[in-house]
């Protein structure tokens, strides 16, 4: 059986919706793993760790259509200190938009790495919705899919996986709005206030 | 008054005849943090990014140009750190909310004068690059309130007289 390691590409890792994503994968998964966030300081460390591992999951939120500058600059890194074994990379993204497919170019971006420095690359499951899913009854959606991707990798039977609430659009809309409005009223910020059409001024 | 910008990841020696309407702004001699993704600049304070550096003076002047110009590395085919790292500290220009934008959810801007955007993008490894590169555009246009834009991509050695070309164009129009 293989050996998985996580690795958390989101800028605020430790409290971010990737670590969550990513604690359901352990909790699913039934070979070894070990998890860590992508930090500034940690890269040559999290290089060196690799080739003890069969698998390499990266876990991360779509940013400004792409992969977050966080990964972008451990891939970096990691290009110059590549592992002796290399891993099978596999994806965990998720973007707060309805449609998953929204998170492909940042898909696409891993497997240009994967080509251009010779890593195979394994299952992608792409979370649509994904700043919010968990905290709603179709949280069990984000989970199976989850749990399939685990399977995936701990049986190198790979795959691409995707999910996301079934709502429509404007659902979608009315239910996020929802969801932002809260999330201002915890900070002592009206809605009136967070649609301010003023930028620094 | 709209005005036309240039972001660059490099400096550049370019004759900018109207230096009232275009601005040149070399990223690199900048201080910008990344991102941490607190949402602070859509919940706490609304179009304003918590992070108070030189980010802060930069995505104003995005908001307001009519007219932009990206030079920028690829790297696994987006933007290399330097204009990524930009784009990420933007998105105070953007509201929490959300719409429907040609079918697909995307967020609402706020103040954002619509755009025509050139990107020159330098250091492709080959075609695949470069498409994955122009999916991400097509991306862009739609959260960054492009109108229309043009990808040139341009091999390092060309740069300056590609991007040279191209300001002159703003200049004669």
């Amino acid at each position: 059986m293989g050996k998985i390691i996580i690795l958390n590409g989101s800028p605020r890792a430790p409290k971010s919706n990737s670590r969550r994503y990513a604690e359901i994968f352990v909790q699913h998964c039934s070979c070894e793993n070990e998890y860590f966030n992508i930090l500034k300081t940690n890269h040559h460390e999290l290089c060196s760790r690799l080739s003890g591992f069969t698998d390499l999951l990266f876990v991360f939120p779509l940013y400004a259509d792409g992969i977050p500058v966080t990964l972008l600059n451990f891939l970096k890194t990691l290009e110059q200190n590549p592992p002796r074994n290399k891993p099978v990379v596999s994806i965990l993204i998720n973007c707060g938009f309805l449609e998953y497919r929204q998170n492909d170019t940042a898909v696409k971006m891993i497997e240009l790495f994967c080509k251009q420095n010779g890593y195979r690359l394994g299952s992608v499951l792409k979370i649509g919705s994904g700043e919010s899913i968990l905290d709603t009854p179709f949280r069990l959606l984000a989970v199976r899919q989850i749990k399939k991707l685990s399977a995936s990798i701990t049986k190198a039977k790979y795959r691409v996986l995707q999910t996301t609430m079934p709502l429509t659009p404007n659902m979608f809309v009315k239910a996020s709005t929802s969801y932002w409005i809260n999330y201002g009223k915890k900070n002592g910020i009206t809605k009136e206030q967070m649609e301010s059409m003023e930028i620094e001024s | 008054m709209a005005m036309k910008l240039i972001l660059s990841d490099r400096p550049f020696h370019i004759p900018i005849k109207n230096v009232d309407s275009i601005k040149f702004i070399d990223l690199s001699s900048l201080e910008i943090a990344n991102c941490v993704g607190c949402f602070g600049c859509w919940t706490k304070t609304p179009g304003k990014c918590v992070i108070r550096d030189d980010a802060v003076k930069i995505y104003p002047d995005i908001a307001k140009s009519d007219t932009l110009l990206y030079i920028s590395r690829l790297k696994y085919g987006g933007y290399d750190t330097v204009m990524k790292t930009m784009l990420e500290r933007a998105i105070p220009v953007q509201q929490a909310f959300l719409r429907i934008l040609n079918g697909e959810i995307h967020h609402v801007q706020r103040e954002v004068v619509p755009k025509k955007a050139t990107i020159i993008a330098y250091g492709a490894m080959d075609r695949e690059e470069r498409d994955v590169f122009e999916h991400l555009v097509e991306r862009n246009a739609y959260n960054m309130n492009f109108e229309s834009y043009q990808v040139i991509f341009s091999e390092e050695s060309q740069l300056e007289e590609t991007v040279k070309n191209e300001v002159k164009k703003w200049e004669k129009s």
